[in-house]
């Protein structure tokens, strides 16, 4: 009864944390939103009730089927994942382990930074350009219908100015700031501990009260 | 050959003697023998054992830990409100961090959502001997695994037929019982007679299933002329309430043989039994209820706000229509035990039948009632805070949780009015800050 594993993925398997109770936990998940097929589409995601609250649920339900997410080497978009893509895609937010060394954990928080620098580059092009900022911006709005499109396009516009005063300095009046890279992403969240905020942690037995 | 048949007729009459007489005549005066008391005992005894053997087995590895259920989740949410959060990540003006919350947010409600969890059957703490719940558990002894080919032999062969027998004869009662009671004319005699007849098939019934019930507080149980309303968790849930007092019913009208329980229990007691077409008419319906309730001699009427079976850890919106009719409102709580079978009714996995077949192969039903004590809406209260109120009553007597989602959400999609909120929230905050930035 349990799951159909032979494979086990393997950048799953340097971390122990994730569980193989875990990963039945996942596999059910993967099952109930899959209607008990083999791969999920786009439209599986539809039937949770929590996640139509989110204002980017396009864009995570976009980043399950980002191929540069799933660490192959094409581009664009898959169709359909399998439960070793939900997998890799859920590694994105695996917690800290006590454990870790620097390298570990500098590597690990570059892998998180990555998943969310292409959650904003939506043309895959390895750049965050104006023009992709302002639809997060926008989308971020998107439930507000009093909002005016200016409004957000002026957040847009004074946050990507101040993302260019932080990764390029002083730029001078004939310097055209073409987008934020990933070096320039990075720059921008040194010293912020993102580690501990993009994880979801599973319980642990001790942790749970019995009602009975 | 002839023998053979005499032997069978007989021991099919010495069968059907000893039900009479150890089952249907205790239910009829309402008194107890105590199988069912000893039954649940030697049960409970091996599943002790079973669960110790368990435990034993599992102490291996130590990551193999017994498996504890959360009825609550699998993942640890944190439950700062979004202001709180945001302003704890923005540590610059960027809205960049914003999306850490929505992102966080969004793969907890991927990797498990509150609502859906509501509709598959609650996990156990141990495994009792039942193939159904074995999720979690492997092989671990020869006898547990004799333990449990002991219990399917049991199950199948001795308790299935026994069930059987008893809800043919509970149904069939219930018919005959309530036909010949609604051809005497109205008088208190007729009234006396259809619950001692309802009350006799309830628990014949209630047997046939391997009941135990406890009911709380007697004291509150629900008078003449009110609105008796209760969570929903399966169909059983109506003849657990009238094992012990009567009921008008209030449902659709259905074919088969439900429909002829239900023609033939109208005439001896006044239940409320509608027509599909008119239960789309929801003035027709209060209309009709409110003159039920306003006459103190009828019996009060029993209604599930849900309006679809929940899996038993919480309590999901109740619709207010049952709260426009007026009157005193009895909030009942059932809780069921799900160690030793899972009442459950999951209608997308299961017709009724099969669930029935799965109820009756079950070791027994346990159940706690709490009556509570009556309740009436408020001045100023509208009929949704006045749901909410009695909602959160039930939920905490019986150590459920509450949510505010619709039970239509087990086939429907969330309202656009529900998502406009939180982005509005969202919004506003932005909208402040990039104004003061």
């Amino acid at each position: 009864l349990g799951c159909p594993l032979e494979l086990t993925p393997h950048h799953l398997s340097a971390s122990p944390t994730v569980t193989s109770e875990q990963i039945e936990h996942l596999h059910r998940r993967f099952k109930q939103l899959s209607r008990d097929q083999l791969t999920i589409r786009k439209e599986n995601f539809d039937s949770i009730p929590d996640l139509e609250f989110n204002p980017i649920r396009g864009k995570i339900v976009h980043a399950f089927f980002d191929k540069r997410n799933l660490r192959q080497e094409s581009e664009g978009l898959a169709d359909e994942i399998n439960f070793e893509d939900f997998l890799t895609i859920m590694s994105y937010f695996r917690p800290i382990e006590m454990n870790m060394d620097e390298e570990q954990l500098d590597r690990f928080r570059k892998e998180k930074l990555k998943f969310l620098f292409h959650m904003y580059d939506s043309d895959h092009d390895g750049k965050i350009t104006l023009q992709e900022y302002r639809n997060v911006v926008e989308e971020l709005l998107s439930g507000n219908p009093h909002l005016e499109k200016e409004s957000a396009r002026s957040i847009a516009d004074g946050a990507m100015m101040e993302a260019a005063s932080i990764c390029v300095g002083q730029m001078g009046p004939d310097q055209v700031y073409e987008g934020i890279t990933f070096e320039d992403f990075l720059k921008m969240w040194q010293g912020i501990d993102i580690e501990t905020k993009m994880h979801v942690r599973f319980l642990t037995m001790e942790t749970i009260a019995h009602c009975y | 050959m002839e023998d053979l048949w005499s032997a069978v007729l007989r021991m099919g009459a010495v069968w059907l003697a000893l039900v009479f007489v150890l089952i249907v005549l205790p239910s009829a005066l309402g008194i107890s023998l105590g199988i069912s008391e000893a039954y649940m005992w030697a049960l409970v005894k091996t599943l002790e054992w079973a669960t110790i053997r368990i435990e034993k087995g599992n102490q291996r590895p130590p990551p193999q830990k017994p498996k504890s259920p959360a009825p609550n989740g699998i993942i640890e949410r944190d439950k700062t409100p979004m202001e709180q959060e945001i302003a704890r990540l923005r540590q610059t003006d960027f809205e960049f961090s914003d999306i850490f919350y929505f992102c966080r947010k969004g793969f907890e409600a991927i990797v498990e959502d509150e609502v859906t969890q509501r509709f598959s059957s609650e996990e156990l703490v141990s495994w009792n001997l039942l193939t159904r719940t074995n999720v979690n558990f492997h092989y671990i002894s020869l006898r547990l695994s004799v333990l449990w080919g002991l219990g399917v032999l049991v199950r199948y062969c001795l308790l299935l037929p026994l069930r059987f027998t008893l809800a043919s004869i509970g149904v069939t009662s219930m018919i005959v019982g309530t036909t010949l009671v609604g051809q005497l004319p109205n008088s208190r005699l007729k009234n006396y007679l259809s619950e001692v007849v309802h009350l006799t098939c309830s628990r014949i019934l209630v047997r046939a299933l391997s009941g135990t019930i406890h009911y709380h507080n007697k004291e509150n149980r629900p008078q003449k002329g009110g609105i008796c309303v209760a969570n929903h968790t399966s169909p059983i849930d109506a003849i657990i309430l009238t094992n012990d007092g009567c009921y008008a019913m209030v449902g659709q009208v259905h074919g088969g043989l439900m429909g002829v329980i239900q023609r033939a229990t109208v005439k001896a007691c006044p239940h409320v039994w509608f027509e599909r077409s008119e239960m789309k008419d929801r003035h027709l319906v209060t209309k009709r209820l409110r003159e039920h309730v306003a006459d103190k001699s009828k019996l009060p009427i029993l209604i599930f706000p849900e309006g679809t079976c929940i899996n038993n850890t919480s309590v999901m919106m109740f619709k207010k229509g049952s709260f426009e009719i007026g009157g005193t409102i009895y909030p009942v709580a059932i809780k069921y035990d799900p160690q030793f079978g899972d009442a459950f009714w999951n209608s997308s996995k299961y017709n009724i039948v099969s669930y029935l077949l799965r109820i009756m192969t079950s070791w027994a039903i346990v159940c706690n009632v709490w009556y509570m004590p009556p309740m009436v809406r408020e001045e100023g209260e509208d009929a949704v805070q006045f749901a909410n109120r009695v909602r959160s009553a039930i939920a905490r007597q019986g150590g459920l949780t509450e949510l505010p989602w619709d039970g239509g959400l087990k086939r429907a999609k969330v309202k656009d009015t529900f998502k406009e909120e939180q982005q509005k929230n969202y919004s506003k905050m932005l909208v402040k800050r990039g104004s003061v930035g």
